[in-house]
């Protein structure tokens, strides 16, 4: 379960806040979607969720572990993909691999057989003993992701996955999402792919320009908004009276 | 603006890693503290520092130049020493910046989709890199005028001419450097790749150096016949005399200077701007169109696959549990090893310096040999000095390598994700003092075993002197990564500006330079016994090594969970 509570981050050198006072809360066996324009603060809180940033104020728990009082204890428990997968192009994807498994004490036998099978659901298998920074935007992205299963964490953070992934890793990406969520663990992405968001998420999240502006299912957001389009019409509409209330 | 120069723009600004405005989102009535004000102060002596050095060297080889050539009455030659070394220089310089900026990074792909004139991009890129080259030039004939206008008293027009001159020398070089270049990088597939092209231009930039070097030793003092030394270097029958009559702008810069106010200087002038800008303006017309195309697919790279047995036998080869703390510090080594702007600028400093030390001591050698004042030093070399020049020399090497000064800037791009992960920040700063501390002791191995050999040391002595080494180094290496974790460099787009254009390298490596050359000072000077040498080379360093590594882990953490890099 992941809960943030009452979140406020404002960069170095910056006037605005990054966000502003965010509460989510995510349970288990949940896909949660985390929606909102650039910009917003989508990728801040991410980042003060796996305990890269530190909030100004408010608390981020993992599972119950604030990660403030006990880091190392709730990231064990957190699989990360960044949205920046231009990392370490000077290993190799194995080389990568084996960090991640050593960082995360995965034993041999347990590594080797959540390599051999996901690097063949991404696609990735005969690329393993290639240097990353010979990979492709895509292939480095299904490579990330399948880092971020090696240690078969409780809590998987997703910050724009679907970005570079061919159609058929986005359907084993999605594929994976779910049969997680299945087996009762929690699934957090962001994401601008809004149709995947619509058929994927049990709930999501808006922000715009740091703040929520709407936590709920589909249907709850339809009811809010007294519309019945798509996620995507819902999500502008929203902004867009965010904005015009702002103005 | 036109697309011209705002490519120059754009390029001046990436090469050189110049700051951009200040963005209107910072803190509003925010005003400028004592941090920031400190951070200027200390850049800017630094840079003093660091040119200042450069410029002692100069003025010292052309003093020494000048005094020699004078004893023959050829001291005029000076001038077009000054102007085929300037030449030579920017040749050398300017084909290892130009080779190593001809792809920037992706950026340039970029450009290529864009509607400009292969023409402005090829034109924007050689102003780009001229700066340096124009900026080197003028420094080292500068020192040349110097020491010739002290000396002589020339017309002031000698110095408008030598500036003119140092302005327009390097331009033939660099359009040359390019004219090699290009069709090289249009007709072979293997140079087109950034990592390819960082090792050949630092292998050359190395090359040179000892080259350099080895010119240098040659002018410098102590000298049993100035003259007769000056004369072999620079004088009417020697390969630089004799490549500046072959050469014309070096030959029309030294004729202009020689006699300034005369109108025959300014026909030297004048024909020397004409033969500095056929060569750039050649190279503009014919090769700008081969150029804009040699940049396409560069840096292509292909990935290796495996077969699909092959896969499976790699994976249970291949992938294998490790210990965390060891994986954070392979993980160091392959990140810094693989890179090689950083392999060349670091860890092969251990290699390198010895060389150059060699190339000194095998040039001096009779010199310092035949010395009288030198050769009572056998005794004190005997009596413990021995040790003591061993011990700094191997600690000079085991912290010259700039790993820990510049271990967290180097890491930038990668400190979010590794934040992210399960891993102690003291854990994975201390991997990088593993790092840093590994080639600490290869280098003091290496930087005692020479010194050794050169002076015939003995057991006792080299013993002595390792522990001098290791103690020392570790304490600069630890002080170099508090430096680097204190005031890291986080935000920049070349790797190199990690680590070449950080102001923790240049700090670190004078300050050791410093304590090193004072401590040698000292012993020397006071004539250490055993006990005071031991205590002030080997326990205080031990001592302020442990306190601080003691403190360390816990300021890392405090420092690394404030870094939003």
């Amino acid at each position: 379960m992941l809960e943030l509570s009452g979140i406020s981050k404002t960069y170095a050198k910056s006037a605005v806040k990054a966000v502003d006072d965010l509460s989510i809360t995510v349970k288990d066996g949940e896909i949660f979607g985390f929606l909102g324009p650039n910009g917003a603060g989508k990728t801040t809180t991410i980042k003060v969720l796996i305990g890269v940033l530190c909030a100004d104020s408010g608390t981020a728990r993992v599972d119950g572990i604030d990660i403030a009082a006990d880091p190392l204890g709730a990231k064990r428990r957190i699989g990360y993909v960044t949205d920046n997968p231009e990392l370490f192009a000077r290993l190799k994807a194995s080389e990568y691999l084996n960090f991640v498994g050593d960082i995360y004490g995965v034993d041999t036998a347990t590594r080797q057989a959540r390599v051999a099978e996901y690097a063949s659901l991404f696609d990735i298998k005969d690329a393993l003993g290639g240097s990353i920074g010979s990979f492709s935007h895509g292939m480095k992205q299904k490579l990330l992701v399948v880092a971020s299963l090696l240690p078969d964490p409780q809590n998987w953070v997703l910050d724009e996955p679907m970005v570079g992934l061919d159609p058929r890793a986005a359907f084993a990406l999605k594929e994976t999402m779910r049969s997680r969520a299945a087996a009762g663990k929690t699934v957090f992405f962001s994401t601008h792919v809004m149709e995947v968001a619509e058929k994927l998420c049990d709930r999501l999240s808006i922000i715009n320009k740091g703040r929520i502006v709407f936590t709920g299912t589909l249907e709850e957001l339809k009811e809010m908004q007294g519309a019945d389009g798509s996620l995507e019409s819902l999500f502008l509409e929203l902004v867009d009276e965010q904005a015009e209330a702002g103005a | 603006m036109s697309v011209f120069w705002s490519l120059v723009k754009l390029y001046v600004k990436s090469f050189y890693n110049l700051p951009g405005k200040k963005s209107p989102g910072t803190i509003a009535g925010s005003r400028p503290g004592l941090k920031p004000a400190l951070k200027a102060v200390g850049v800017g002596a630094l840079a003093i520092l660091a040119v200042g050095n450069f410029a002692y060297l100069f003025v010292m080889l052309n003093l020494n130049l000048y005094q020699g050539l004078s004893m023959i009455g050829l001291q005029g030659l000076l001038v077009l020493n000054a102007a085929v070394m300037a030449t030579m220089l920017t040749l050398v310089v300017g084909f290892m910046t130009a080779l190593s900026t001809y792809f920037l990074n992706d950026m340039e792909l970029q450009l290529l989709s864009m509607p400009i004139q292969p023409r402005a991009l090829f034109a924007a890129k050689f102003v780009a890199v001229y700066i340096s080259e124009a900026a080197f030039s003028l420094f080292f004939m500068t020192t040349a005028m110097v020491i010739f206008g002290l000396k002589e008293g020339p017309n002031p027009l000698f110095y408008l001419w030598g500036t003119l001159a140092a302005l327009l020398l390097p331009l033939p070089a660099l359009a040359a450097c390019y004219m090699i270049q290009i069709p090289l990088l249009s007709l072979s597939r293997f140079l087109k790749n950034k990592r390819t092209i960082m090792i050949i231009a630092g292998v050359l930039g190395l090359v040179f150096g000892l080259a350099f070097n080895l010119y240098f030793q040659k002018m410098m003092p102590p000298v049993a016949d100035p003259a007769a030394r000056a004369s072999a270097a620079a004088g009417p029958d020697s390969l630089v005399s004799r490549i500046g009559q072959a050469y014309p702008p070096a030959l029309l810069a030294w004729r202009a200077m020689s006699d300034p106010v005369s109108p025959g200087a300014l026909v030297a002038m004048l024909e020397l701007v004409a033969a500095c800008a056929i060569g750039p303006a050649l190279a503009a017309f014919f090769l700008s169109g081969a150029y804009a195309r040699s940049l396409v697919g560069f840096n292509e790279s292909h990935v290796r696959k495996l077969s699909r047995s092959g896969a499976g036998a790699f994976i249970a080869r291949r992938i294998r549990a490790g210990n965390p703390f060891l994986a954070l510090v392979k993980r160091e080594f392959d990140m810094m090893n693989r890179e090689p702007m950083y392999l060349l600028n670091g860890p092969f400093i251990i290699i390198l310096m010895p060389v150059i030390f060699g190339i000194m001591f095998v040039v001096q050698k009779d010199t310092l040999f035949s010395d009288p004042d030198l050769a009572g030093l056998r005794a004190l070399f005997d009596g413990g000095l021995g040790a003591v020049i061993a011990g700094l020399a191997g600690a000079f090497l085991g912290s010259g390598t700039s790993i820990a000064c510049t271990a967290v800037s180097r890491d930038a791009k990668a400190l979010p994700f590794m934040k992210s992960l399960p891993v102690k920040p003291s854990s994975y700063m201390m991997a990088k003092l593993g790092h840093a501390l590994a080639f600490g002791f290869f280098g003091s191995a290496i930087g005692v075993g020479l010194v050794a050999v050169a002076m015939r040391l003995g057991a006792g002595a080299v013993l002595s002197g390792g522990a001098v080494a290791l103690s020392l180094s570790s304490l600069f290496n630890m002080l170099g990564l508090w430096l680097d974790t204190a005031n890291p460099r986080l935000s920049w787009d070349n790797p190199i500006a990690a680590m070449k254009q950080n102001p923790n390298a240049v700090i670190a490596m004078l300050g050791a330079m410093a304590l090193l050359g004072g401590s040698g000072w000292l012993s020397f000077r006071f004539s250490l016994g055993p006990g005071a040498f031991a205590l002030w080379f080997g326990a205080v360093p031990a001592g302020a090594f442990a306190a601080l590594l003691a403190a360390y882990p816990r300021y890392a953490e405090k420092r690394v969970a404030v870094m939003e890099g």
